[in-house]
């Protein structure tokens, strides 16, 4: 006989209540591993991209520490002028360190001879990075020294001493002053980032306050003056940089390592670019596998909250109860996740310290910054979605099976999924480009899936099981899960995908800094000889088994009408700056426009496009150089007519030029006029001689070229340039072997970084896979009991199960595939400056890859569903 | 006239189909006083667990109304039902909807922890005592047999002392002797609580120990009879 109950309605369970229910779940939930899979899926996701962005982190910095040895300092100021001291001033009171130099040309007499040197005056702090390498013999090893002479001492490169008839210890005479030879510079850290004027003799290195005892230095002398800078925050750097623009209006410019070789620049930043991309598909694996494993978690808790709202639980209680579960997770993993993160990669350094080329600097906090937000912002995107539509069982679920929240909230997941990965992708990479590239690269995926293998497995669309034969029942059972298998086949895509983007750039950035730079490039450049030099300097390298190259003709012209008009340069060239190269470019023009200006670091962008136009070193030739490709027109054959000329790709661009345009050039005061005949591409970054201008021989042989050469000289012939230089004194020697030495260690360097970076990466990408294999585990686990129960043979079961896994696995492999090579394209085409070619092998590779690797990964993952009596199985699924 | 626990006022259901719109129940009118049971019978398809489900408040009716102690379950929402339903009701099913990760213990003390009582583990350990399964406290329910997990079940739907017990063919999975120690078990703890216990059921011999039969035919009540026990009960009193 009821009364009216005394019913408490508000709802309201106190916070305590709450927190002790979710604590209790989650502790159940770990326990019973239905939370494992989830959290550990999280864990992996934050120590895999804490220790990626670690060693990320730490190589980009070392990289960069390293490259900065190529200047002796982070940034550099250089002037023919002396430079006002405020600069000075403001770099001190900014926490700089700061050290100058002041380099020249010099005669230096020793008490029984003298020759031509390039006379380096350093301050106390010079070098503020890196080290000089001294020694007190002639071409041996040497140790390393972080300083300079002391004043009243000199230190000389090796082949002065023969030379000038020196020893440890005598004396030598610049100008009005007398220093005493101390040691002998083996290398010096900045030696190739002068122009003409530190290349033209042996080093002789002195203290700053030497300098003006000498009297060599006076107004209107060739100089270089140098400000070096040092300071470890980059964002201090650019500060400074930005302060100097703003303060001498561009009148100065703070340089660093990139603007200083063109070769390492690039080297630097396809390195970041890969580094970048390898720690963004770390991120992207890191949530595939979190969005799988939540949404595997999600499924497996629908009878959970059904059951606790049949028990009296709000929406809003489920969803707290979710949220703070969520909160222990994420707290939880991200303390694991980063100690595990920096375990790993130390754990991987320590392995790797012997292959290594680089000493790493300590990581800053950014790396964990990192990994902690892609948990949070995966957990986030991928995992709250369906753990928050969980807060949308209807409690009838209880009372009818079919019923799910999925119908309630479809779509959301894969909204928020997207938006987070587009915000991850373009946080991380802050990189439009790219970050457009691999959007679009996983849209086009999942767009051709849901066509492609939809299509496929639908084909033939029959009833039941048939399990008479198991490749029939592997078919059936595809089709079956269909929309599973979809969603699995895209998953296992991207990671293919991702892993093979990655091979593929490793291994074509490999070869090509390989092909770019190879043993044997020659590091001397020989200028300024005149056609009867050619023999005698031929048989001096045959004597002393130097190995050398053609002689280049090399002249100075100047484009004087295109097609009868004034020539139109649209607007800037392709690439920006001027080509850095040493012939071609602007390196050669010092030599004619003599010590006003210092090629091309004296230039501002007006006068470069003049620059451009008015002088270029042109040369002609009978065949195409061997570096360049004809990209339109054709080259001239053996007979070649004269009057013809093949100009550079982007210059002819530049110029607006077309196959068949007469050009009239100024050569020498003389007028030639020559017709286009085919457009070449040059590879700007190998280190040798390169024109944009070739003409037809025997178009402007007569004019009065000298020559250009290139030989390969070892540290231990470098002494034979003493007899060169005295025998051919007009020739001016440009050694660039220290320049070519410094690129090679860093670009070895480099690919240490990425070789580094993708092996962590592809372990990241086995697990991804591993996971998803897992992720539909339950339902394939129950078919195969039941069909195991109903009297299925092991066998029939096993080889359907890696029939099916196998044909997923060549779908995945080959999207896979065609996503990889497209993403390629853009990706080297537009991000790394490479030429994209198709990889025809990884055509039956990629495929090939997938069927071993997903048929392999599946069948270990099913084989217990034959191992287990099929009593048990059915007991674990009830 | 006392206030009736469970009042079904033209309660109708019907879904969209792809054949149309499926009318599942229509113009039910049900009156269920407190203490009693009652028995809900019918072919399979007619609307019994429908019929269940809306009086229990898992789900909304299309129209009519269900009252439960006078509470009005149209007016409410999903929450407001939840809140209700942990006041006020409890289940017991055919497939029983114990929680797999947790053991015959945690299943018993859920609902009472989800109240916010502190003594969940004493009382749970009682009422497990109480189905006879103390020694299998600390398993989980897949190391159980259908008959033990119904009788956890059945310690967690009195768990909370509800005031009613909705039961949707609790014996539909177990064989006729588990069966009928479940319908013992059921019985016994029903007059111990005095709780009002509908079940839905196609076994006579269950359906004939409540006190009362609903015949469920295509989605309408074809009878509504007191039996022989409610004949008994009252008299007792
Ligand atoms: N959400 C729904 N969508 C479509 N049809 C439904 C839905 N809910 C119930 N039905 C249909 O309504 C009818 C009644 O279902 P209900 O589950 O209530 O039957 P029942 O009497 O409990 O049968 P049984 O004795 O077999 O359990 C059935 O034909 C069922 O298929
Ligand atoms: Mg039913």
């Amino acid at each position: 006989m009821a009364r009216s109950l005394e019913l408490d309605l508000s709802g309201q369970r106190s916070f305590s209540t709450l927190i002790s229910l979710a604590a209790r779940l989650l502790w159940r939930d770990w326990r019973g591993g239905e939370l494992k899979l989830l959290s550990l899926a999280l864990v992996m996701a934050v120590t895999s991209v804490t220790g990626i962005a670690l060693f990320t982190d730490r190589l980009e910095k070392a990289l960069v520490l390293e490259s900065a040895n190529m200047l002796a300092a982070d940034r550099m100021l250089r002037s023919g002028r002396p430079l006002p001291k405020e600069i000075l001033i403001e770099a001190k009171t900014r926490g700089f360190q700061t050290a100058e130099t002041l380099s020249f040309t010099s005669m230096a007499f020793s008490d029984s001879s003298n020759m031509l040197v390039s006379a380096k005056a350093v301050s106390d702090a010079y070098p503020l990075r890196g080290e000089v390498i001294i020694a007190d013999a002639p071409f041996v090893r040497g140790t390393p020294i972080a300083s300079g002479p002391r004043p009243g001492e000199a230190w000389l490169e090796s082949r002065a001493f023969p030379a000038l008839e020196l020893k440890i210890g005598d004396k030598i005479y610049i100008g009005e002053s007398t220093l005493r030879v101390s040691h002998i510079i083996i290398t010096e850290p900045d030696r190739s980032s002068g122009g003409m004027v530190d290349n033209a003799g042996p080093r002789v290195m002195l203290h700053m306050d030497d300098v003006a005892a000498t009297n060599v230095v006076q107004l209107g002398s060739r100089v270089t003056y140098r400000f070096l800078f040092a300071n470890t925050e980059p964002e201090i750097l650019d500060d400074f940089s930005l302060w100097i623009d703003e303060e001498f209006n561009s009148e100065y410019r703070l340089r660093d390592v990139r603007d200083e070789s063109a070769e390492v620049s690039e080297a630097l930043s396809r390195a970041e670019s890969f580094l970048m991309l390898g720690s963004l598909f770390a991120v992207l694996l890191a949530g595939i596998a979190i969005a799988l494993t939540a949404k595997r978690y999600s499924e497996r808790h629908y009878d959970y909250v059904a059951i606790l709202k049949t028990l009296g639980c709000t929406s809003n209680q489920i969803a707290a109860i979710y949220l703070m579960i969520q909160v222990v997770l994420v707290l939880v993993s991200i303390g694991l996740g980063s100690i595990l993160g920096w375990l790993t990669h130390a754990g991987i350094l320590e392995l790797l310290q012997t292959v290594l080329a680089v000493d790493l600097p300590p990581a800053g906090v950014r790396p964990y910054i990192v990994g902690s937000l892609t948990a949070i912002v995966c957990l986030l995107s991928f995992a709250l979605p369906p753990l928050l539509a969980l807060r949308e069982t209807p409690p009838l679920r209880v009372l009818r099976k079919d019923i799910s929240p999925e119908k309630l909230s479809d779509r959301m997941p894969y909204i928020f999924g997207l938006g987070g990965s587009v915000l991850l992708v373009s946080w991380y990479s802050n990189d439009l480009l790219i970050t457009f590239i691999l959007l679009a690269a996983v849209t086009a995926i999942a767009v051709m899936l849901s066509g492609f293998s939809y299509a496929l497995l639908k084909s033939t669309s029959s009833v039941g099981m048939k399990a008479g034969n198991s490749w029939k029942l592997a078919m059936s059972a595809a089709r079956r899960r269909r929309k599973q298998n979809v969603l699995q086949i895209m998953v296992f895509a991207i990671t293919i995908m991702s892993l093979l983007i990655l091979s593929l750039l490793r291994t074509d950035l490999i070869s090509d800094w390989q092909a770019q730079l190879p043993e044997d490039t020659p590091n001397h450049f020989m200028m300024n000889i005149s056609q009867s030099q050619i023999e005698g300097i031929e048989e001096f390298f045959d004597e002393n088994g130097i190995r050398g190259n053609a002689f280049y003709p090399l002249i100075s012209a100047r484009v004087e009408r295109v097609n009868g008009k004034d020539p139109e340069p649209q607007g800037e060239m392709g690439d920006g700056g001027e080509r850095t190269t040493l012939a071609g470019g602007a390196e050669t023009r010092e030599i004619e426009e003599g010590s006003a200006k210092l090629g091309r670091e004296a230039e501002v962008e007006g006068e470069e496009v003049r620059g451009r136009l008015s002088r270029r070193q042109v040369t002609w030739a009978a065949e195409v150089p061997s570096d360049n490709r004809i990209v339109e027109g054709e080259w001239w054959d053996e007979s070649a007519s004269p009057g013809y000329v093949s100009i550079e790709e982007e210059y002819a661009g530049w110029l607006g030029l077309e196959i068949g345009d007469s050009l009239e050039f100024e050569v020498l005061g003389q007028q030639v006029s020559a017709e286009v005949s085919s457009f070449r591409s040059v590879q700007w970054d190998n280190m040798q001689p390169n024109f944009y201008i070739i003409f037809s021989p025997g178009t402007i042989d007569d004019l009065g070229a000298t020559f250009l050469s290139t030989a390969l000289m070892e540290r231990e012939q470098k002494v034979l340039l003493n007899d060169l230089v005295r025998q051919f004194p007009t020739m001016v020697v440009i050694e660039i072997d220290g320049l070519i030495e410094q690129v090679q260690t860093i670009i070895a360097q480099v690919t240490s970084a990425i070789e580094l970076i993708f092996f962590l990466v592809l372990i990241s990408g086995a697990l991804v896979l591993l996971s998803c294999v897992n992720a539909t585990l339950d339902e394939r686990f129950y078919e195969n009991a039941i069909l195991r129960t109903l009297g299925a043979g092991r066998r029939l079961i096993l080889s359907s199960l890696v029939i099916e896994f196998a044909t997923i696995g060549v779908l995945a492999g080959f999207i896979a595939t065609v996503g990889a090579e497209a993403s390629l394209f853009y990706l080297q085409e537009r991000v790394f400056n490479q030429s994209f070619d198709l990889h025809y092998w990884v055509w039956i590779a990629g495929p090939l890859a997938g069927m071993l690797v997903i048929g392999a990964l599946g069948l270990n993952s099913t084989k217990e569903v034959v191992r287990v009596s099929p009593l048990i199985l059915l007991r674990r699924i009830s | 006239m006392p206030q009736a626990m469970i009042r079904v006022e033209k309660l109708c259901k019907s879904v969209p189909t792809t054949e149309g719109v499926l009318e599942i129940l229509r113009d039910i009118d049900l009156e269920i006083d407190a203490a009693d049971t009652v028995a809900i019978i019918g072919a399979s398809g007619s609307g019994k667990s429908t019929l269940l489900g809306l009086m229990a408040g898992l789900d909304a009716a299309s129209s009519g109304d269900v009252l439960l102690s006078g509470h009005s379950l149209a007016s409410m929402d999903e929450e407001a039902r939840a809140i209700l339903r942990g006041q006020l009701v409890g289940f017991v099913f055919q497939s029983f909807q114990l929680l797999p990760s947790l053991t015959a213990l945690e299943n018993v003390m859920l609902p009472i922890e989800l109240k916010g009582e502190n003594s969940a583990r004493e009382k749970a350990l009682q009422l497990l005592n109480r189905v006879g399964l103390s020694e299998r406290a600390h398993h989980y329910p897949n190391q159980l047999s259908g008959g033990e997990q119904q009788r956890v079940a059945i310690g967690r739907a009195f768990a909370t002392e509800a005031k009613i017990l909705f039961a949707d063919e609790p014996t539909g999975n177990l064989d006729t002797a588990t069966g009928a120690r479940i319908v013992e078990l059921l019985f016994d703890l029903n007059k111990e609580f005095a709780t009002t216990l509908v079940l839905v059921t196609h076994e006579d011999r269950l359906a004939k120990r409540c006190g009362r039969i609903v015949r469920l035919v295509a989605g309408v009540v074809s009878s509504d009879e007191k039996t022989s026990h409610e004949v008994d009960k009252k008299s007792v009193r």
